[in-house]
């Protein structure tokens, strides 16, 4: 055990310590703050990166707080997909910070600037204390700080919509925290135990079989609400449209997914996948309400005219895909939903981040505004279309990879009904993607109101767009590497 | 009838229930919350009531208490944490109740989403800044 | 209509969660799954393991301190939130608001609670200190005190309350939480453990209870006054937003 055994502890601490001395810089030199706060999540992914391949060989890494062994100290355990998560956590938050600054700065008076990075900076920590813990309170408590952190970053811009929709957010999220906090008690009343590995050993021998039953449908629910599962979803449209694009693009591109991969962990890791009379007659339900999901989703986005809302809808969609991948029970499935979960997360949050980069130098939020905007805008416009294009799951791109596994994954769980919806979900993505893209390109602008040489968005605000844009490019040509650990990764789970 | 001896567990599902409907039903914003608090004190009611044990004691040792008597003190440790995520989460929600209240004038949810549709969320951005 | 849905749903789940309650096991039973699994150590432990006689503050602080780390993050993200929502109160601008949050009182209530006010923040002091000995600790104490500004503020205004407590003093102090905990921690693997590691395995055997002990209260110290500035603050922030409200009106 070298050193590197402390790694995960510190990322997830870092943030969170740093986020709380941030005020004092930004008491002394407030025009620091947005650089300083790149520092946490930079140690953050740099300790991550360091990770990679450090993890044992009985297939995760396991770190006891306060040194009590499990069950009686918590513990942090980090295996193949949980690390695959932080970085995409760690990643994708850097560059979303690296965006911030210009965007903020023009949207957030000052007074709320401080408040924003530390907000920020604790979104990022929580996210990775939840994606590695190992205990279901502590899942829990890193659960709420996201809960809060995002509450509050939605309502940052202090305009009234933006409030109005936080509150909304607000007003579904804490009953669902709360459901979750009533499941873990269940758990532990039927089992005596917190720690997840100890709870799947407990589960197997206990007698309280409707106990169990419903504790999962708890979590299923609370979970549900947090990933905007469809029936559940309905805080997100107005939620990710009106928040400031950088943490739209966290919204959309990591918390769902961080919660959707909470609710994979307790499947897999604590209710245990075989385990047909806790988790059967549920995991079904949640199949139809995925598949819902896909349809409900890619129809609202083709019908709405605001980009971001779009967006929005297209995340509901591509949730229905994960929770598909995961409810197949087959190792390709399992790996496409994680996949998925890399994919959507760059190609939602350059998305976003396009939608923001728009906003910035025009203003403009409708899809029709777009018309000929290349003209003006060639490298959002070019990182957006490839983007879009791994929305919808076309070849080159990373989500090709992950969709072509779903859907294998529910051929081989022969799950028929439910691969077709996954195409017709694809060509729904490719309707509301590809007539953005029509718009932007091939469409007259004949309003004038895009001009050449106009300028497109700043560096800063570029770089992360296209590294995103490139990173969708990138995994979906060297997917080999990553899928194969993954698919070891999910025969573990099984 | 094993209800009946388990009736703490049964009085804190029915408040739980009792909290989520007025979340779910009621029109002013304030009562929303005070259903979100009555949820949230059904379940320390919940966990704590998993403690109990019949003739225990508290888990304290000074003067040499009897291990074996004492109630089970992981749901107290527990609820600590829950009570303070629940304060959190009321400070939240009640700073943004007098965003609210100030930029519409009202608490009631049907006039604050009243003119909501379902395809053109919100302005464009900035556009009701105070 | 919307509302007669939300019954059905709501009954729905009564019946569902009535029949868990109906099938847990038995409540106060010695044999249950959460009397006989992981807390005979706790209990039995507790004393030896974590030099603490109040088994509860032995599992807060030490054996699952992390989630505490956890919370006192929540309530500092909580405020945050706050700030971000609200903005913090400027204090040029208390004035203008003088005594306005004031209900009128009585000669004797405001007597009573100049009186009553230092002895409630003096028991807040002993709840802290003797959080690993008898019932108390850290929140509780900071939740104290934080009672103690509501009461005072409510009698006396914003502008009195924030003189005792004045936002220089406020500031510094409304992270301590989560930075000792941190501190502790990073401390606990310098020693040669793990995170938040009390017993350092670098120091000799006989000092770690001395050392377990210091370092407990320590984070008692840190929480308490953690907790207690940041929920002043926070009740300061509301203060100011419902005044500038009313000056609205």
């Amino acid at each position: 055990m070298g050193a590197y055994r402390h790694f995960p502890i510190l990322m997830i601490t870092v943030p969170l310590v740093c986020a709380v001395l941030l005020p004092f810089l930004g008491y002394l030199r407030e025009r620091w703050v947005p650089r300083a706060a790149l520092v946490p999540l930079s140690v953050s992914t740099l300790l991550g990166l360091l990770l990679v391949g450090k993890i044992p060989a009985q297939g995760y890494l396991s770190y006891h707080l306060g040194g009590w062994e499990p069950p009686f100290g918590i513990e942090i355990r980090v295996d193949y997909i949980g690390l695959f998560l932080l970085l995409v956590v760690c990643g994708i938050s850097l560059l979303a910070m690296v965006f911030s600054p210009r965007y903020i700065g023009k949207e957030v008076s000052g007074g709320r600037l401080t408040a924003y990075y530390v907000l920020f900076l604790l979104m990022s920590g929580a996210m990775l204390g939840f994606v590695a813990t190992g205990d279901v309170f502590n899942l829990f408590v890193f659960m709420e700080i996201l809960a809060l952190t995002s509450y509050a970053l939605v309502a940052i811009t202090g305009n009234r919509n933006a409030v109005r929709a936080a509150f909304k957010y607000l007003l579904m999220g804490a009953p669902s925290s709360i459901m979750v906090l009533l499941a873990i008690g269940l758990l532990y009343s039927a089992t005596g135990s917190l720690n997840m590995a100890d709870l799947s050993a407990r589960i197997a021998e206990s007698g309280y079989t409707e106990v169990l039953v419903v504790s999962f449908i708890l979590f299923v629910i609370g979970f549900g609400v947090k990933a905007a599962l469809f029936p559940l979803h309905m805080w997100l449209p107005d939620a990710h449209s009106i928040a400031p694009s950088p943490i739209s693009a966290m919204l959309s591109g990591l918390l769902v997914e961080v919660s959707a991969f909470a609710l994979l962990r307790l499947t897999f890791s604590v209710f245990t996948a075989g385990n047909d009379a806790i988790i059967g007659g549920t995991s079904e339900a949640v199949s139809v309400f995925a598949a819902a999901a896909v349809l409900y989703g890619g129809i609202m986005a083709i019908m709405q005219k605001d980009l971001k809302v779009m967006i929005a809808y297209s995340t509901i969609s591509h949730i229905g895909y994960i929770f598909l991948g995961i409810t197949s029970f087959t190792k390709e499935g399992l790996a496409g939903a994680m996949y998925h979960m890399l994919d959507h997360g760059l190609a939602k949050a350059c998305l976003f981040l396009c939608a923001g980069c728009i906003i910035y130098v025009k203003g403009y939020r409708r899809i029709e505004d777009l018309k000929g905007a290349w003209r003006q805008m060639p490298w959002t416009c070019f990182a957006f279309s490839v983007a879009a294009i791994s929305v919808i799951g076309i070849p080159p791109t990373a989500g090709f990879i992950s969709k072509f596994y779903l859907i294998y994954g529910n051929f081989t769980a022969e799950r028929w009904p439910y691969a077709l919806v996954l195409l017709v979900g694809a060509i729904l993505a490719a309707v509301y993607c590809l007539r953005v893209i029509y718009y932007m390109f091939f469409q007259p602008d004949k309003r004038g109101a895009w001009e050449e040489g106009g300028g497109d968005a700043p560096a800063s605000m570029l770089a992360p767009v296209c590294l995103l844009a490139a990173g969708t490019l990138f995994f979906g040509v060297f997917s080999g590497l990553i899928i194969d650990s993954l698919l070891k990764a999910a025969a573990f789970l099984l | 009838m094993r209800l009946l001896h388990n009736y703490h567990y049964a009085a804190a599902m029915l408040l739980f229930c009792i909290g989520l409907y007025t979340v779910i039903a009621r029109r002013n914003i304030i009562k929303k919350l005070i259903g979100l608090n009555i949820m949230e004190t059904s379940v320390f009611f919940f966990y704590i009531s998993l403690g109990y044990l019949d003739g225990g004691i508290a888990p304290i040792r000074t003067g040499g208490a009897d291990p074996a008597r004492m109630v089970n003190p992981i749901p107290q440790a527990l609820i600590l944490t829950g009570i303070v995520v629940a304060v959190s989460v009321t400070a939240l929600a009640l700073s943004l109740v007098i965003l609210l209240y100030r930029q519409y004038g009202t608490l009631d949810v049907d006039r604050l989403y009243r003119d909501e549709d379902g395809g053109t969320h919100g302005g464009p951005s900035g556009e009701d800044a105070p | 209509m919307k509302n007669l849905l939300a019954l059905l749903f709501i009954i729905a789940l009564a019946a569902l969660l009535l029949y868990v309650a109906a099938n847990m096991p038995p409540m106060g039973d010695p044999d249950n799954p959460t009397a006989t699994h992981v807390i005979p150590r706790y209990l039995e432990g507790a004393e030896k393991e974590t030099h603490t006689e109040n088994v509860i503050t032995g599992i807060i602080l030490n054996y699952r301190g992390y989630d505490t780390m956890g919370e006192v993050t929540v309530i500092f993200s909580a405020l945050a939130a706050v700030l971000a929502v609200l903005g913090r109160e400027r204090r040029g601008r208390i004035h203008a608001y003088v005594d306005r949050s004031t209900v009128p009182s009585s000669v004797i209530v405001r007597t009573m609670v100049r009186f009553l006010v230092p002895l409630i923040v003096l028991f807040s002091v002993y709840t802290i200190l003797h959080g690993e000995i008898s019932p108390g600790g850290g929140f509780q104490g900071g939740a104290i005190i934080g009672g103690s500004m509501i009461v005072f503020t409510t009698i006396f205004g914003l502008y009195e309350s924030s003189r005792r407590i004045p936002q220089k003093v406020r500031f510094p102090l409304e992270g301590s939480a989560v930075v000792t905990f941190f501190l502790v921690g990073v401390l606990g693997m310098v020693g040669g453990g793990n995170f938040l590691t009390y017993a350092w395995p670098r120091v000799a055997a006989g000092l770690q209870p001395a050392l377990v002990t210091w370092l407990t209260v320590l984070v008692e110290i840190g929480i308490g006054l953690g907790g207690a500035m940041v929920l002043t603050s926070i009740l300061f922030c509301m203060i100011r937003e419902e005044e500038e409200i009313a000056v609205v009106a």
